[in-house]
């Protein structure tokens, strides 16, 4: 099959070639409509597009289970209309025809269906989640999964979910981290944004600001890797010493490293904001005789901070959708506690627990992560509207 | 005009390939399956892989219940020829197998693994009983006269058991996701609370709502028994940095890290392979493979792959799997197994009763 | 100002508290800056530091026999006492290469060659089982000049292997080229279209809105959801094979989308108006405005976001751990369909072996990795420098 596509289209590469070329000589003649190469164009897409279509077709039809078109009659009903294509293509082309129209028009098409693509992802994305979290939330009652605090999915396989999907444990988790996070991200993201776009000189800038966005390009199972095998001893080692109890598994480690990873989502995006604010609001505090600091944090700050606070919106859906530092480096246990140094869970690690446990497929742990997962997606989506919304805001004060 | 071509080329193939439905040969043995059976199944992989002209198996680890489920989908070769598990097969999944085509399935045990209650080296050695570790990690236990259910109360081993040292209780054992954990309610809890009173009598009088008491199996969630990852090394260091605390995990762990913990007795048995093989060490369990016969002939190796991992090499006393922590079966056994798959054996729902 | 009035001003105790906390903020966003380049390099070392001694790997000087003996029972062409310090892995191989090489058999050669793992860690200083009396052996072997350390090339040559000693990344970085190639065809030519779309066509309506909504909404979706989705799109409904290359580049490239979208629109916008009206003024129809114009000038920034959009992309392990390539696949793919593993899911693979050997694996695999995507992303930046218009 896939050999016989790849003859196919190769033959039809060649021939399209020498249409092009056969066209293009026969319309050399400035009275024409168009220039050459559209009536070219216009030939091969009479030559290409029916096919696919027919392709396309067969295939829609056989996803859907409804027939099967068996690739007997497909390859030869192809190239058939291949050929009833290029006769027609061919025999449309003559001075009057509008082809640069024709040709374009079917490019505003292409790029219409090519930007509706993401539309159809976001689609895809909430229809595969909201279906299996609706039979999830067939067991389990909407109310029960966001009020209750009690995450024991273990005895869940029976049919009785009475009180044993509490979510809160789980979120409290995941926010516990976040929070810690952002403890780390923002003070040392928004301070670095400041020393870059105002004490700094050009040079420093152009060195830091780049480096900074290595941590940002370190991939996260780097970060899991260094937070399980490095921070968490560090972090263990650090509590006993002031006398505390530290687990391996505590919510502190994660916090601390998916902070470090954010730092430059909040330094790069609070640096080009800072930046943006006018010179002019600048000069005239610093001529009434403030000192620098005065005028960053009187002036300069208050006038970026939409802009910071949508950073900030930005750092916190990144923290909370992050996978792999917590899967490697958080703990599985559900625990509503506001001790750091003690385990904890989140959201995106009982995702991938469930779905590559042990579990029955069907069970109702299992299903559980769809659950999770629309919850976290519309959380996610939230975020994302509120920081559109303040930048905005922030927008329509300068411009 | 060489532009052109490139255009065309790459609009025309991108296009086709796109349009086209994707078929793809089976060239290669696809296994899913427990992941406790997967270490095994990818080291004869790798075994078969290195030592035949064949292609490397490819093994995905899904548990058990997401390999029955892939297996159990059909009968074509885009459905896996091999499952792992590390229970047998329930009734209902070979239902779901024969409602999807898959009639010729045979049953392969390999081994044992053994559930290791293991603690750190510091420690002097420990008996304790099923009943024990049960009252240790329930949610909830009979009260003293054994009368009615009440939260565990007990956080010191000496309350539960006077012989029992003075000691905090705390387990870190795998997480709910885990067969290991499945495994071990079976072994230790269902097994004795089936069979007690206490808990039978409160499914007996409200069948629907007290499904849970047939055959309790909760596990504490007050922070006495910590989930942790499986297999996790993270485990080992958190048993040496706290003596008090026991883990629960599988025995081929136990023997990598024998140098740093070491297994408390059960009713007396140490885990060790050969009171594990025999059935003295209570909290065992088996594992096995199910083959899909129909995919034998059109997936090259298959059955070298099979034969190779029920061979003396592999799942004999001293074969290569044993080293990374397989229990062996008695001979006989592996004789079984052997002459099972030689003939295809076919499992069918009787076999499962 | 005159130097009294600058004295004078000075005894102002209030002025000194005003200088002395402008000092304090200045130190501290120096110091915060400082504390974020600290991590950056704590991170750097200690990566190297844990990787860099996977780069040699211990092997041992044997007499190799090479006959029918041996050809049936592969553990007798090397003699007993080497047995338990000689890789396995490497034994076995040896009845396929006999068959392959004749000339070798009815022969004994002196080889260096691997050693287990135990071996590579005791001589590397580190944790290993070995019992004491391989430990002698090895010391006597080390004393004869029989040992050594030497390039670990198994590393680069071999797939994944249940052998410490054996494992490598081979596999795995074929698998990730080959996820990202049709990451490329795939998100490439969808996310510039759409951009060309967005910014040069769209009329100001509400699909428009909808759309530009959509593309931000996407981008901040976190990945592990995008893993959800080509399960049950990919996997489930269009029946792309499992931890295919294929359904790996296609969910990496719906992940990818938003970032090229935005880029691309970025470095489209940057395009000043004139050059268009100019070409319009011509009689350039609005497609031929933006294919011979302002697509050319805007190539080099959408080159830039596209590797930056890779790179993300091939750093990316979430969405693929629930798709099925965190499987044990060793071989390296020679197809699309085939089942491949990526460098992440090979890295967190190794990092959750119990076998301490892998350790210094995992460091190694993360270095290579590291190195691909610092090399990708400098890159990006040299071609934005070189190319870039301003205008």
């Amino acid at each position: 099959m896939v050999n016989s596509i790849l003859i196919l289209s190769l033959m039809s590469v060649i021939s399209g070639f020498f249409i092009l070329q056969h066209v293009k000589k026969k319309s050399l003649n400035s009275r024409w409509h168009s220039l050459p190469a559209y009536y070219a164009w216009f030939a091969v897409l009479w030559m290409v597009v029916p096919a696919l279509c027919l392709f396309f077709f067969s295939s829609v039809l056989h996803l859907l289970h409804l027939y099967d078109v068996g690739a007997s009659f497909l390859i030869p009903s192809t190239i058939l209309l291949t050929l009833w294509g290029t006769w027609r293509g061919l025999k449309q082309i003559n001075p009057e025809l509008k082809a640069r129209e024709s040709v374009e028009k079917v490019i505003r098409v292409s790029l219409v269906l090519a930007a509706s693509i993401s539309i159809l992802t976001t689609i895809g994305i909430v229809l595969a989640i909201i279906f299996e979290a609706m039979q999830f939330f067939h067991i389990v009652s909407v109310w029960e999964f966001i009020t209750g605090t009690h995450w024991a999915p273990d005895d869940a396989t029976d049919g009785n979910t009475q009180g044993m999907f509490g979510s809160i444990p789980v979120f409290a988790g995941t926010f516990m981290i976040t929070i810690i996070a952002m403890c780390v991200a923002v003070p040392i993201g928004i301070l670095s944004a400041v020393y870059m776009s105002e004490y700094a000189s050009e040079k420093v800038r152009n060195t830091a600001k780049p480096a900074l966005e290595i941590l940002a390009g370190v991939p996260t199972v780097v970060y899991g890797f260094f937070a399980a095998i490095t921070v968490s001893p560090l972090v263990v080692k650090f509590a006993d010493a002031v006398g505390l109890h530290a687990d391996y598994t505590n919510a502190l480690t994660p916090g601390i490293v998916m902070g470090i990873m954010i730092i430059p989502f909040i330094s790069s995006l609070s640096d080009d904001v800072i930046r943006a604010v006018p010179r002019s609001l600048r000069d005239a505090s610093l001529a009434l005789g403030t000192t620098m600091s005065e005028t960053i944090v009187r002036i300069v700050l208050p006038a970026a901070l939409p802009g910071i606070i949508a950073a900030c919106l930005l750092g916190i859906s990144r923290a909370l959708g992050e996978t792999m530092i917590v899967v490697m480096a958080a703990g599985l246990r559900p625990n509503l506690t506001w001790n750091p140094l003690e385990g904890m869970t989140t959201v995106t690690v009982r995702i991938v627990d469930a779905l590559t446990g042990d579990q029955a497929f069907d069970s109702p742990e299992t299903l559980s992560a769809f659950g999770l997962g629309l919850v976290l997606l519309i959380i996610t989506l939230m975020l994302n509207v509120l920081s559109i919304y303040v930048i905005r805001r922030f927008r329509s004060q300068y411009e | 005009m060489k532009k052109q071509i490139f255009a065309i080329a790459a609009v025309a193939a991108t296009c086709f390939t796109l349009g086209a439905n994707i078929a793809h040969a089976e060239e290669r043995i696809h296994i899913v399956g427990s992941s406790t059976v997967y270490p095994f199944a990818s080291y004869t992989a790798e075994e078969f892989g290195q030592t035949t002209r064949y292609k490397t198996p490819v093994i995905e680890s899904t548990g058990s219940g997401g390999g029955m489920k892939l297996f159990c989908a059909g009968d074509g070769l885009n459905t896996p020829d091999i499952t792992n598990a590390s229970r047998r097969m329930k009734a209902k999944e070979f239902k779901l197998c024969a409602k999807n085509g898959v009639n010729d399935i045979t049953e392969v045990v390999i081994g044992f693994d053994g559930i290791a209650i293991a603690q750190s080296k510091a420690n002097k050695g420990i008996n304790l009983t099923r009943k024990q570790i049960m009252l240790a990690v329930a949610a909830e236990v009979p009260n003293k006269a054994g009368t009615a259910l009440i939260p565990n109360p007990y956080h010191k081993w000496n309350e539960i058991d006077a012989s029992l040292p003075n000691r905090p209780i705390i387990f870190y054992g795998p997480p709910t996701s885990s067969g290991t954990r499945d495994a071990f309610q079976d072994l230790v809890m269902k097994h004795l609370t089936k069979h007690m009173d206490v808990y039978t009598k409160l499914y007996k009088a409200d069948k629907k709502k007290n499904k849970k008491y047939k055959k309790y199996k909760t596990i504490r969630t007050d922070g006495v028994y910590v989930p942790s990852g499986e297999n996790d090394n993270l485990i080992v260091q958190k048993l040496i940095k706290d003596k008090n605390a026991f883990g629960i995990f599988g025995y081929s762990f136990l023997e990598e890290n024998s140098d740093r913990v070491s297994a408390a007795s059960i009713e007396g048995v140490q885990p060790e392979p050969d009171a594990i093989s025999s059935g003295k060490y209570p909290v065992s369990r088996s594992l096995q493979f199910y083959v899909k016969n129909d995919h034998l002939k059109k997936v090259k190796g298959m059955q070298e792959y099979i034969n190779l991992f029920v061979s003396e090499d592999m799942i004999g006393r001293d074969g290569n799997l044993t080293d990374i922590g397989l229990i062996p079966l008695p001979d006989a056994r592996r004789e079984k197994a052997r002459h099972d798959t030689s003939v295809h054996k076919k499992l069918t729902l009787a076999d499962l009763k | 100002m005159s130097k009294q009035v600058l004295a004078n001003m000075k005894t102002n105790k209030r002025l000194r508290k005003r200088y002395r906390k402008e000092k304090l903020f200045k130190g501290s966003a120096i110091f915060a800056l400082s504390l974020a380049a600290a991590f950056l390099v704590f991170f750097f070392y200690n990566i190297i530091n844990q990787g860099y001694s996977a780069l040699v790997q211990a092997q041992i000087l044997v007499d190799v026999q090479y006959n029918e003996a041996s050809h049936k029972s592969y553990r007798k062409a090397i003699d007993k006492s080497y047995r338990k310090i000689v890789s396995r892995g490497w034994l076995r191989t040896l009845p396929i290469y006999m068959e392959d090489h004749p000339e070798v058999m009815n022969t004994v050669r002196n080889e260096w060659v691997v050693a287990t793992a135990d071996v590579d860690q005791y001589l590397k200083g580190k944790s290993n089982r070995l019992k004491d009396k391989q430990k002698r052996q090895i010391d006597k072997l080390q004393e004869e000049g029989k040992v050594k350390l030497s390039f670990n090339s198994n590393f680069f040559t071999n797939g994944d292997s249940k052998m410490a000693e054996l494992a490598g990344i081979k596999s795995a970085l074929v698998g990730s080229i080959y996820v990202l190639i049709v990451t490329l065809l795939v998100a490439l030519p969808i996310g510039v279209m759409t951009a060309i779309y967005l910014e040069e066509f769209a009329p100001d309506n509400r699909l428009t809105q909808v759309i530009e909504v959509n593309i931000n909404n996407l981008a901040a979706i976190p990945s592990i959801l995008f893993g959800l989705l080509g399960l049950a799109i990919f996997i489930n409904f269009f029946g792309v094979p499992r931890s295919s290359a294929l359904v790996g580049g296609l969910t990496l490239a719906l992940m990818t989308l938003p970032v090229i979208i935005i880029t691309t629109r970025a470095a489209l916008r940057a395009v000043p108006h004139t050059i268009r009206e100019a070409a319009y003024g011509l009689g350039a129809s609005k497609w031929q405005t933006v294919w011979h114009h302002t697509l050319p000038l805007a190539l080099p920034g959408i080159l830039t976001g596209s590797i930056i959009g890779l790179a993300q992309a091939m750093g990316e392990t979430a969405p693929l751990l629930i798709i099925g390539m965190m499987a044990y696949i060793p071989d390296t793919p020679t197809g699309f369909t085939e089942v491949a593993t990526v460098l992440p899911a090979q890295i967190f693979t190794w990092a959750g072996e119990s076998i301490r050997a892998y350790e210094e694996r995992t460091a190694a695999a993360i270095l290579v990795l590291l190195s691909l995507l610092l090399s990708m992303n400098s890159l990006a930046v040299w071609l934005r420098k070189r190319f870039e218009t301003r205008w």
